[in-house]
Parts: C-alpha cells; sequence; structure tokens
C-alpha cells in the first residue's frame, strides 16, 4: 500500500540522505572548475558516508550508552559508530587542511584557482622544459 | 705504431713484430686444426677402440664437456673486451685461441657419442635447472659451428683491423658463440628459449655494429621481429608445459594428440617462433636488412651458424615434440602421426615458397651481399623443405631429415665462405656493386679460386659439397610425392627451376665481379696484406672439396647415426641411406640438367636485361603486411595518447564520473 | 630470542624517526642522516627477524592493549604479512638512503627533514595496513597513506606538482570515501570490525543480507580500484608519479599502489570469500579490466617523450598483470601475483632510480635527448637497461619469471586467450624500451663526450642502491626459487 511505502521510506531516510549526499558530492567535485568548491565536495561526500555510518548504529527503543547507578542493562545504542566517526572527522578535517594549504600555494603560483584557466597556462607552456 | 691499424684508409699496414706473431700463431693453430681433424677422420675409420687408448682416456672421458663448451666462449667474451684496451693483436689472438680451444673440446667429445649421449644439468636455474644434452644433431651443429666460428675467427683480424669499437665486436661475438652453443646442445626447451635469447641480443650488437642509420634501421627490425619469435615460442612453450607437464625434448605426440586444438598451435607458434631467426616467409624480411649492414664476419657468422639455428629448432621439436615414441607397433600409419603430417606438408609448401621468392629476389639484386642474404633465404627453404619433408612422411622421414642436416652443414660452409669473398671485395675496393666491379680474377687471384669453388658448391656440381645434399633434399621430396600426395609433383618442378635459378644467379656474379674488364678505379688500388683471410677461406673451401669427394664419410659417421636416434624406420635407413651412392647416374643427369637451365636462364636475361627490372616496392611482403602493421601500432597509440589521454587526465571528468557511476551499477544490479 | 613485539617495534621504529626529525632543521647535516638511516636499518632489521619467526608458516595475532578478541585491534603477523613488510622497508631503506643526496636537487635546504619525515610516516602506515586484522583500522591508515604519498609529492612546490597532487588527493579521497562507504555496509549487517569474524559471520550475512554485500563489494572495489590505478581509473597515476621528485616517484610506483592491492586481497579473500565471489561472477569481471589495464598501460607509454612518464604509464601496465593473477583466484595466480608484486617494485625502482640519476646528473628528461647517454653514464644506464629487460620478460631477469608463472596461472584458470594478451603486452613493452636503450648505447655522433667519470661520479648513496637493485633482479631471474617458496607459502592463507 502507500501508505507503507512511506513508512519505508521514513525508516530508510538515512540511507536516502546518505546516497543522495554522497552523489551530490560526487557530482560536486567532478564538475566544478574551482578546487575550493572541490574540496568542499569532498567534504559533502565524507559527510554522507559519516550520516549513514552513525545512523546504523541506532537502537530501536534503547537508551544512550551511558551507565548509572542501578543500571542493570537493557539496550544500549551502539557508542561505536560515533566514536569511529570522531576518527573518521578528524581524517576529513586533516585532508581539507591539506587540500586548502596546496589551493593556496596554487594561488600564489598561477594567481587563479579555477582548473580551466590553469589548464590553458600549463598547456601554453607546455613546450618548455618543466622541473 | 704497435700492430693494429685502425686509421681510416684501406691502406695495408706495415707488417711489425706483433702482426707476424699474430700470423704465425694462427698458421700454426690452423694447421694444427687440420692435422687434428684429419687424424680425427682417421680414428673414426679405423674404429672405436683407438678412442680408448689409455693416454687419451682421461681426455676422452671427461664428462662436463657441454658446461665448458658454454662457459669458455662466454667467460672469454669481457676478457677480450678488456684485453682490447691494451693491445688489438693480444685481443684477435685471444679471440683466435679460444674459438680453437672450443672446437678442440668439441672434437674431444666424439667419444663418449659413441656409447651414450652426454648429460649435463645446472640444478635450480629458473626453477627447472639448466639441462644439456649431446646427441648427434647437436654434435653435428656444434662441429659445423665450431669450425667455422674459428675460421670466421682468424679472418675477421684483418677485415675488421680498420673497424671503430672493436673491443665491442669481440666481445659479442663471443657471447654469440656461447648462445648459439647453448641454443644447440639443449636438452629442454627452455635452456633453449634462454640460450636463444641471448643469441638474439648479441647478435643484434653485431648487425647493428657500424651504428649508421641503416645499420640501426636494420638492427631495429631484427631485434623487434626476434622478440617477438622468441615471445611466440614462449607462448608455445607454456602450452606445451600446462598440456604435457614437461618441457624436455622427448617424444610427445602421444600426450600432444589429446589435446585438441593446443597441439596445432604448437605447432604453429613454434614454426613461427623458429622461422623468424630462420629467414622463413613471411617472417624473413629483417635477413636482406641485416646482412648487407654487418661487418663481414658477422653476415658470414649470421647466415653461416645462426640462421641455422632456426632450422635446427624447427627439426628438434619435429623430432620430439612432434614424434611418437618408437615402440614394437610403430609404423607409418600409426595414428599418432597426425600432427606431424599436417605440420610437415604446411613447411614443405613454406620452404618451397622460401626457396622461390628468395632466387627470385636474388637475381634482381646487383649489392653482393644482399644477393648472396637473399640465397641464404633460399637456401634456408631448402632446409626447411627437408625439415618439412621429415615430418610429413613421419615413420619414412631420414631421408628428409639427413638433407636437411646435411645442407646445414654445407650452406654453413660455402655461404660463409662466399660471404667472406665478398668482404675481401668489400674491403679492398669499397665497392659492392656487381655491375661497378670486373676484372678481378687478376688483382684477387686467391679469392677467384674460392669463390669459383663455393659457386660450385652452391650451385651442386658433382665432387663439391652441395651435389650431396641437394641430391638427397631431390630424392627426398619425390618420397613426398611418392609416398604422400600427389600435389608435391609441382614443389619438385619448383626445386628444379629454383636449383637452375641459384645456377643462374652465380653465373652472373662470377662474370660480373671476377670476369670482364677491371673499371679505372679499381685498377689502380694496391692490393697486399690477405693473407690471414685467404688462409681462412682456403680452409672452408679445403672442407668444401673434402666433402664432396668424400660424400658418404659425413652420411655415415654423423648423420645415420643421427636418424637412428629417432623413430625412423630403420628398415628405410638400411636401404636408402647407408652407403648411399651419391654418383649415380640419374643425379648426375639431374645435375647436368639443372646447369643447362642455369644457362639459358642467364643468356635470357642479359640478352633481355631481365636483371635489371625490379619489383615494385610495393609488392613485397614488407609493405603490404609490416610497414601497415608498425605505422598502425604507432599511429594508433598517438592517436589514443593525444586524443584520450589529456581528456581523461586534465579532469575531463564526465567520462571519469560515468565510469565510476557505471563500475558501481554493474557490480550491484548485473551480478546477483 | 623472538619476542611477538618485534614487528610491532618494526611498525613503531619509522614513527619514531617522524616524530623526532622535524627537531633537526638542517637539511644537510649529518644528524639527519644518521637519525634516518638508523631508523629505516632498525626497521629492516626488526622486520627481517620476524620474517624468520613465520618462515615455518606458524600464524600469531597480536592484541594491542591486551583487549579480548573482538574488542581491540589486533594484528595477524603470518608469512604473507612479514614478508610483504620486510619487503615495503627494504625497499625504502633503498630508495631513502638514496634519497639523500638526490632530494636536494629538487627541495629546498629546510623542507628535506619534513620530506623524511613524510617517508617514515608513509612507511609506518604501510606497514601497519599489510599487519592490521580490523577493518576501521585499515580505513586510518589507508588515510595516513593516502595523505603522506599525496604529501611527497607535492612537496616539491612547483606547478604541475601541486596540480598533480590536487588532481590524486581528490580522487584518491573519492576512493576512501567510496571504501568507507563499503566498510559501513558491512558493518550495518555484521556488527563486527574484525577481519576474522567478519569472515565467521560471512556465509549467514551472505544469505541473509546478500544486497548489502553486493553493495559493499561495488564500493570497495570501486575504491581499491581508485587508489590502486587500475585501468581505467588510473588517471591520476601518470601526472602524480612522473612530476614528484624521484625517490618518491619510486616509492609510489614501486610500493605505495601494491598496498592497496594487498588491502583489496585482504577484503575480497578473507572477508568475503573467493566462493562469494565466484558466486557473483566477480573474476571475469576483474580479469577483463586488468586485462585491458595492460595492453592500455603500454598503448599509452609509447605515445609519450618524458622518461618518467613512460614508467608511470608502464606502472599502470605492471599492476594490470597483478590485478590479473589476484582476479584469476586461484593458487598459481595468487603465487604469481606476489612474485610479481616483489619483481615490479624492484625493477620499477631500479628504472626510477637509474632515470633520477640520470636526470640529477644531466637534467636531461626527454627521451628523445636520451642519445648517448650510454657512453655519458654507462652504469646509470646498464641499471636502467636490467630494469628494461626485466619488464620485456628478457629470461634471466625477474620479471620473465612472473610472465612465465603468471601464463602457467592464465592456463590453470581456463583462460587460454590470456596468453596472447601476454605476448602482446610485452611486444609492447619492447617497443618503447627498447628505443630508449638503443639510442643511449648506439649513437654514432656521440663519440665526444667528456671522459666518464667511475660509476658515473654518483655519490656513494645513490649508486649502492641502484646497483643492490640489479644484482636482485637478476639473482631473482636466475634463481627465482629463493623468493617462490615464500610465496608459494602465500596463497592457502587467503583462499
Amino acid at each position: 500500500m502507500i501508505y507503507s511505502f512511506w513508512i519505508q521510506i521514513l525508516e530508510h531516510v538515512n540511507y536516502i540522505g546518505a546516497a543522495c549526499l554522497f552523489v551530490v558530492g560526487l557530482y560536486t567535485v567532478v564538475t566544478h572548475n574551482n578546487f575550493i568548491k572541490k574540496i568542499i565536495g569532498i567534504n559533502i561526500m565524507e559527510t554522507s558516508v559519516f550520516l549513514l555510518f552513525v545512523s546504523i548504529g541506532f537502537v530501536h527503543g534503547a537508551s544512550p550508552p551511558v551507565l548509572t547507578l542501578g543500571d542493570t542493562g537493557g539496550p544500549f545504542v551502539n557508542p561505536l559508530p560515533s566514536a569511529l566517526i570522531l576518527t573518521g572527522i578528524v581524517v576529513g578535517v586533516s585532508i581539507t587542511v591539506y587540500g586548502l594549504s596546496m589551493v593556496i600555494q596554487i594561488h600564489q603560483l598561477y594567481g587563479t584557482i579555477e582548473l580551466d584557466e590553469i589548464l590553458d597556462t600549463e598547456e601554453s607552456k607546455d613546450d618548455s622544459p618543466h622541473a | 705504431m704497435s700492430g693494429d691499424n685502425t686509421n681510416n684508409d684501406c691502406a695495408p699496414c706495415v707488417p711489425c713484430a706483433q702482426e707476424s706473431l699474430f700470423s704465425r700463431s694462427c698458421i700454426a693453430l690452423l694447421t694444427i686444426s687440420f692435422v687434428l681433424v684429419g687424424a680425427f677422420i682417421a680414428m673414426t675409420l679405423i674404429g672405436d677402440a683407438v678412442f680408448y687408448l689409455p693416454v687419451l682416456r682421461q681426455v676422452f672421458s671427461f664428462r662436463y664437456y657441454p658446461l665448458l663448451l658454454v662457459a669458455v666462449p662466454l667467460l672469454s667474451g669481457p676478457l677480450q673486451a678488456a684485453l682490447g684496451y691494451r693491445s688489438a693483436w693480444l685481443r684477435d689472438l685471444t679471440a683466435v685461441t679460444t674459438t680453437f680451444v672450443t672446437f678442440l673440446f668439441i672434437l674431444a667429445m666424439y667419444p663418449q657419442l659413441l656409447t651414450d649421449s652426454i648429460y649435463n644439468t645446472i640444478p635450480a636455474v629458473f626453477g627447472y635447472g639448466l639441462h644439456f644434452h649431446v646427441d648427434w644433431l647437436s654434435y653435428v651443429m656444434v662441429s659445423v659451428s665450431g669450425i667455422l666460428w674459428l675460421l670466421v675467427t682468424i679472418y675477421a683480424h684483418e677485415y675488421m683491423a680498420p673497424e671503430e669499437h672493436q673491443d665491442r665486436f669481440y666481445l659479442w661475438m663471443s657471447v654469440t658463440l656461447g648462445g648459439v652453443l647453448g641454443t644447440v646442445m639443449a636438452s629442454d626447451i627452455l635452456t633453449m628459449f634462454l640460450f636463444f635469447e641471448i643469441m638474439t641480443f648479441s647478435s643484434y650488437m653485431l648487425v647493428a655494429h657500424n651504428e649508421s642509420a641503416e645499420s640501426l634501421l636494420a638492427g631495429n627490425n631484427y631485434i623487434y621481429m626476434g622478440v617477438a619469435g622468441g615471445l611466440a615460442v614462449l607462448v608455445a612453450m607454456i602450452l606445451v608445459l600446462f598440456s604435457t607437464k614437461t618441457l624436455q625434448f622427448t617424444y610427445l605426440a602421444a600426450e600432444l594428440a589429446e589435446t585438441g586444438w593446443i597441439q596445432y598451435a604448437v605447432a604453429a607458434l613454434l614454426i613461427l617462433g623458429f622461422g623468424v631467426k630462420a629467414g622463413m616467409l613471411p617472417v624473413h624480411i629483417w635477413l636482406p636488412k641485416a646482412h648487407p649492414v654487418a661487418p663481414t664476419p658477422a653476415s658470414a657468422l649470421l647466415s653461416g651458424v645462426l640462421i641455422k639455428i632456426g632450422a635446427y629448432g624447427i627439426l628438434r621439436v619435429a623430432t620430439s615434440f612432434f614424434m611418437p615414441a618408437a615402440g614394437p607397433l610403430m609404423s607409418r600409419d600409426n595414428p599418432l602421426w597426425n600432427l606431424s603430417h599436417v605440420t610437415g606438408a604446411a613447411v614443405i609448401w613454406i620452404g618451397i615458397l622460401t626457396m622461390a621468392v628468395g632466387v627470385f629476389m636474388a637475381l634482381q639484386q646487383s649489392n653482393m651481399k644482399k644477393m648472396l642474404a637473399y640465397h641464404s633465404i633460399s637456401q634456408m627453404g631448402y632446409i626447411i623443405m627437408g625439415a618439412g619433408v621429415a615430418a610429413y612422411l613421419g615413420y619414412y622421414g631420414a631421408m628428409g631429415f639427413s638433407g636437411a642436416v646435411y645442407h646445414t652443414v654445407n650452406h654453413a660452409l660455402f655461404k660463409s665462405l662466399l660471404f667472406m669473398v665478398a668482404g675481401v671485395v668489400y674491403l679492398r675496393y669499397h665497392e659492392l656493386n656487381m655491375y661497378n666491379l670486373g676484372g678481378l680474377w687478376r688483382k684477387l687471384p686467391v679469392t677467384f679460386v674460392v669463390c669459383i669453388i663455393a659457386a660450385l658448391g652452391i650451385t651442386g656440381m658433382p665432387f663439391f659439397n652441395g651435389f650431396a645434399s641437394k641430391s638427397i633434399l631431390h630424392h627426398a621430396i619425390d618420397e613426398a610425392y611418392t609416398y604422400g600426395h600427389g600435389s608435391f609433383r609441382y614443389a619438385e618442378v619448383v626445386f628444379t627451376i629454383v636449383s637452375g635459378g641459384t645456377v643462374c644467379s652465380f653465373i652472373k656474379l662470377i662474370s660480373y665481379t671476377f670476369l670482364g674488364r677491371c673499371p679505372e678505379k679499381i685498377a689502380t688500388v694496391p692490393n697486399t696484406g690477405n693473407r690471414m683471410m685467404q688462409m681462412a677461406m682456403g680452409g672452408v673451401a679445403v672442407l668444401i672439396v673434402g666433402i664432396g669427394v668424400f660424400p658418404g664419410y659425413l652420411m655415415n659417421t654423423f648423420i645415420i647415426p643421427a636418424t637412428r636416434s629417432f623413430t625412423y624406420d630403420p628398415a628405410f635407413i638400411d636401404r636408402y641411406l647407408v652407403d648411399m651412392n651419391f654418383f649415380n647416374s640419374h643425379d648426375l643427369m639431374g645435375t647436368v640438367r639443372v646447369y643447362a637451365l642455369g644457362f639459358a636462364i642467364f643468356f635470357v636475361g642479359k640478352k633481355l636485361h631481365l636483371f635489371h627490372l625490379h619489383l615494385p616496392k610495393w609488392l613485397s611482403v614488407e609493405y603490404v603486411m609490416y610497414k601497415p602493421l608498425q605505422s598502425a601500432v604507432l599511429r594508433v597509440s598517438r592517436h589514443i595518447t593525444t586524443n584520450y589521454e589529456t581528456k581523461a587526465n586534465n579532469a575531463d571528468v564526465y567520462i571519469y564520473a560515468a565510469l565510476l557511476m557505471g563500475s558501481l551499477l554493474m557490480l550491484t544490479v548485473f551480478f546477483r | 630470542m623472538l619476542s611477538l613485539h618485534l614487528p610491532v617495534y618494526a611498525l613503531l621504529a619509522p614513527l619514531i624517526a617522524a616524530l623526532i626529525l622535524p627537531l633537526t632543521t638542517d637539511g644537510d647535516s649529518r644528524q639527519l642522516r644518521y637519525i634516518v638511516g638508523g631508523a629505516a636499518l632498525c626497521a629492516t632489521a626488526l622486520a627481517a627477524v620476524s620474517l624468520k619467526g613465520t618462515l615455518g608458516g606458524d600464524v600469531y595475532t597480536y592484541y594491542f592493549g591486551n583487549w579480548i578478541p573482538g574488542v581491540g585491534i589486533e594484528f595477524v603477523i603470518n608469512i604473507f604479512s612479514s614478508f610483504m613488510s620486510l619487503v615495503v622497508v627494504f625497499i625504502s631503506t633503498l630508495v631513502i638512503f638514496y634519497a639523500f643526496r638526490n632530494i636536494t636537487h629538487d627541495l629546498a635546504q629546510h623542507l628535506i627533514p619534513y620530506y623524511f619525515t613524510l617517508i617514515f610516516l608513509m612507511l609506518f602506515a604501510m606497514v601497519g595496513m599489510i599487519y592490521t586484522n580490523d577493518l576501521f583500522n585499515l580505513y586510518v591508515f589507508m588515510e595516513i597513506l593516502s595523505l603522506t604519498s599525496c604529501a611527497i609529492v607535492s612537496i616539491k612546490r612547483k606547478g604541475r606538482n601541486l596540480l598533480a597532487s590536487l588532481k590524486y588527493l581528490m580522487q584518491g579521497t573519492i576512493g576512501s570515501v567510496s571504501i568507507l562507504m563499503g566498510i559501513a555496509f558491512l558493518y550495518m549487517v555484521s556488527g563486527n570490525l574484525n577481519m576474522s569474524a567478519l569472515a565467521e559471520l560471512m556465509p549467514d550475512i551472505w544469505q541473509s543480507h546478500s544486497i548489502n554485500v553486493l553493495i559493499s563489494i561495488g564500493f570497495i572495489l570501486t575504491g581499491f580500484g581508485i587508489k590502486a590505478a587500475v585501468f581505467p581509473l588510473h588517471t591520476w597515476l601518470p601526472d602524480a608519479h612522473s612530476s614528484a621528485p624521484t625517490p618518491s616517484s619510486a616509492l609510489l610506483s614501486g610500493l605505495v599502489v601494491k598496498i592497496y592491492l594487498f588491502a583489496a586481497m585482504k577484503l575480497l579473500f578473507q572477508v568475503i570469500g573467493v566462493d562469494i565471489m565466484r558466486e557473483v561472477g566477480l573474476q571475469l569481471f576483474l580479469v577483463l579490466f586488468a586485462v585491458s589495464g595492460m595492453i592500455m598501460g603500454s598503448v599509452f607509454a609509447i605515445g609519450q617523450t618524458d622518461i618518467k612518464r613512460v614508467l608511470a604509464y608502464s606502472s599502470v601496465a605492471q599492476i594490470g598483470y597483478i590485478a590479473l593473477g589476484i582476479s584469476l583466484a586461484s593458487p598459481a595466480g595468487l603465487n604469481a601475483a606476489f612474485f610479481h608484486v616483489v619483481a615490479h617494485a624492484l625493477m620499477k625502482g631500479a628504472l626510477f632510480l637509474s632515470a633520477g640519476a640520470m636526470i640529477f646528473t644531466t637534467g636531461k628528461r626527454n627521451v628523445n635527448e636520451f642519445s648517448g647517454m650510454g657512453y655519458r653514464m654507462p652504469f646509470s644506464m646498464t641499471v636502467f637497461t636490467i630494469g628494461a629487460f626485466g619488464m620485456i620478460g628478457i629470461p634471466g631477469f625477474a620479471g620473465f619469471i612472473s610472465k612465465w608463472y603468471l601464463g602457467l596461472a592464465v592456463l590453470d584458470g581456463g583462460h587460454p586467450w590470456i596468453l596472447l594478451i601476454i605476448l602482446l603486452s610485452s611486444l609492447l613493452n619492447a617497443m618503447y624500451y627498447l628505443p630508449i636503450i638503443i639510442k643511449a648505447f648506439l649513437c654514432h655522433e656521440c663519440e665526444t663526450v667528456p671522459s666518464v667519470m667511475e660509476r658515473d661520479g654518483l655519490p656513494a648513496t645513490m649508486w649502492v642502491p641502484m646497483a643492490i637493485m640489479a644484482v636482485l633482479i637478476v639473482l631473482l631471474g636466475v634463481f627465482p626459487q629463493l623468493l617462490m617458496n615464500i610465496t608459494g607459502q602465500m596463497p592457502h592463507l587467503f583462499l
């Protein structure tokens, strides 16, 4: 029934969101010429994976993974994905930082951060021996 | 000035102490060699007991001769290159001594072959070990290589004197000898492949020695085709190992017969791979380019020995991989001979084609060395045809086998002699075009006599060596249509015509080069300093005449034992091959016919100026097949690179993204 | 006395050196060389000793922090991981020694300590990736490797380097994100990140949630395909490997791309398992990509004029060989693939190092300017020739053995047509290596060169690694059993 179809969508909204973000990020990386936009695209892609990873740790009807006195157990939300994703976010940040520093260097060398303009410059001096 | 003559003009050098020391050593070594050969022949005729005299037993029972034979030239090459820095004559003397010592070892190996063939192994190399095995077929090849290398090295001293980079030449010549000996003594196909590649690469250095533009082009042609041929052999090797679990040259017809299409693929690849080396059509095009540009000693060795290795390879696989094991039930109609029949028929026709095209192209040439190169192709056609008959007739193939082996020996001798003659002419007069020469019989008398001997040898005059092998090959092709398919009658017709063409071509060579009137610019060139070269050429000529006068000796001592070691009908061998009467009337009449045909073609050709006609350039195999292939590969690579590489690499990423998404999609949706 | 900690020490030695190095500020000082050389040799010795412990086929598991299995991160020490980490560390040591003098031409003085820091971090990540048994740990090491390998390309700070490095970073990160996505899909249905535990759970997962496994295979293959430069996802490789400084090129081409292939193998064979792969029909799919890489890599290489670009495209083709061996998924195929990993690391290392030596001395990079290089620098050109002959497949050099065993493995797997492809790609290899060698050694107009110096005038730290690599190539070519005895024990760990 159509109603259960929408319930299905709602239950799996994290997968749909992750897939959409992944594709949006990929599209941004591959189509834009501006380097900063490419880096933003990479970040979007990483965000999509983090979203998926964290969301799959959720357990229905479970309590947050914090032990209180007298708590005998019962289902807890899985804390492991969150911990992993913290690491992942750090990795993503370091990639962004490194990429941005290279963009600064490129800007200093070429005066522009648009890929097509840089390629034109490179092709025009392609005859001279490069280092 | 020391004894080497490194200036570029051809003025004969003043003999000094070292030169005469070299000459005297060469004369001594050559005389010793001939005495030893004479003694050897005497001993083989007297009987085997002579070899067990106590004084010689030590020498004759040494078991590691094959390893020595391979190691000595390979090690002496760098030694010669190092010596060449100090003095040239010492290097040349070392080269001659090395080849002499190698020849001694070859002679000393003989007695062990009478009882049992020699096996040597170096374990653990390549994971399978290197295996050497000297049987009669290998021994024939080894001895002809050994004696020819000795004579050519003596010749090379005077010829190479005005050349540059002599150290490099001697280094690679020595390494090539090691490679050749290793190839023919190999007992499994992997060892043979190793030495085959060593031989190809070291002979490349001989071909490209002059470093002129056309030498480099010829060298490129040679090495690419050599590498391609080697790769074909490699693929065949892998298929054989996979299907039959062995690499040794043992009788594999039974195992191969069960593999279906693989046996035909193996046969085709092996014939093609070895055929590149042998100058077989259609992969012969490197030969006419490589021979004129290589220095003459290298041409003599290339034509004399190296292309025979290709034919040896075909013979070796025909007598092992395609041959069933002997047994009490072996007969001519045994179905295990099927692969041999099919392969043999194809090879016979390829051989006939090679013969015909070789002679036809040779008649058009004016460059002496190019003409001789085409004749090499033609004579290799004879040998390949003989090998084809051996495979085709299967159990009755002993005649074809003997013809092929005998012609290998003979062609090595007379072709290298012809190249040496051309080399002397070039060295003295810097002219290779026949039409610009003439009247040299007065100026180079020894060379003239030697050239006549070689020409009579190659054309098949009785009492010279070519007669015996051509008669055997003629018998072989007769048997092919007697016992086999009738269409080989036409093959015999082509055989006769090609022999006539050969006669004509050599009449042309001798009459234009040596007879007639001497042109002005040649008449005035002085002419001395040929002694060593004349001695070497004389040595080969003596061998040619010797084999020609006693053709049965070679047959009985070497070739018939070789045929007995394979699965050939012993009754057939006894009836037709043992004590064959070479000087029978049928063959002698055939020779007269061939000579008449040759003279006729020559006079018709001269009258109608047919020799100056040339095939249009676009009709050669090269233009039709190779040039388009090579330029296509290069063009396609450049096209793909320029158009797609920049697009793909420099972020034309729609393609990239499409590929990504496509691969993801394919993996998740289509593979369930 | 073999302690189980030794492999971890081999992992830590480069890390500690990497942390100390930024304290030395002068790039040309002996202090720097002692630290760097000492750390590299120390790591090699430790890796060699740990190999000795596993030669008998023993498998050890090292639990970090003594956490019980299933909770903590594990290292699996078997003959595969110890031998491959030895290979990695040994070749890196050779390249590091080579880089002492070579890098001074490419980098500013003050950047050299940071360069070695990056190389040691890269070494740390490579060894970690080989040993690890945990999926997310693999991802972390992979990211470290990815970043540092981009950094050693861009440290030269020329325009081309930065562009190439940025492209490598972008495409590499797309790959990493894909891999993480694949790991997520696997974690989703198993709740476990440990590879051995996942391998045990895999049959049940395949029964109940096959679509997860399929999606995960898809993402993982794509991700590793990008990072290991499998055709057609190789487009970042030519720019990155050709513009980088020579030691970086040698390390990248020879080692880094192989590590990603190892990680892919671990995931495909150990975690997902050969049975599922056969069911899905993955083999033929991968074989097609590998085979097209073998041909197209060489086709692109023929048209190149820069020597390092030729070598970079040649790497694409050789990675095709290794991918072919892996995709055959048989003991013979994996054996051939492992042999070729070591052989190619040595050959490509020798080629890059000798090309770098020629660029170091003469500054010439264009292939057309190589005429007479054999007279000018005979030693380097000989090493180049040995590497090139190995690539073409001449017997007597290591590359012939790997082609031989690959051919046998291909027939074993029932795909005889691939033999022709191997033949064709060898011919294409010959078409672009032989002209360089011929032009270098046989050049008529190049007779008038200055007198050739002893070993080309190269400093000892440059020619010794080249010589060692050349000797090893010939040694492995003539006695392949030395390596085959070890690599022969590895396939059963995967299949």
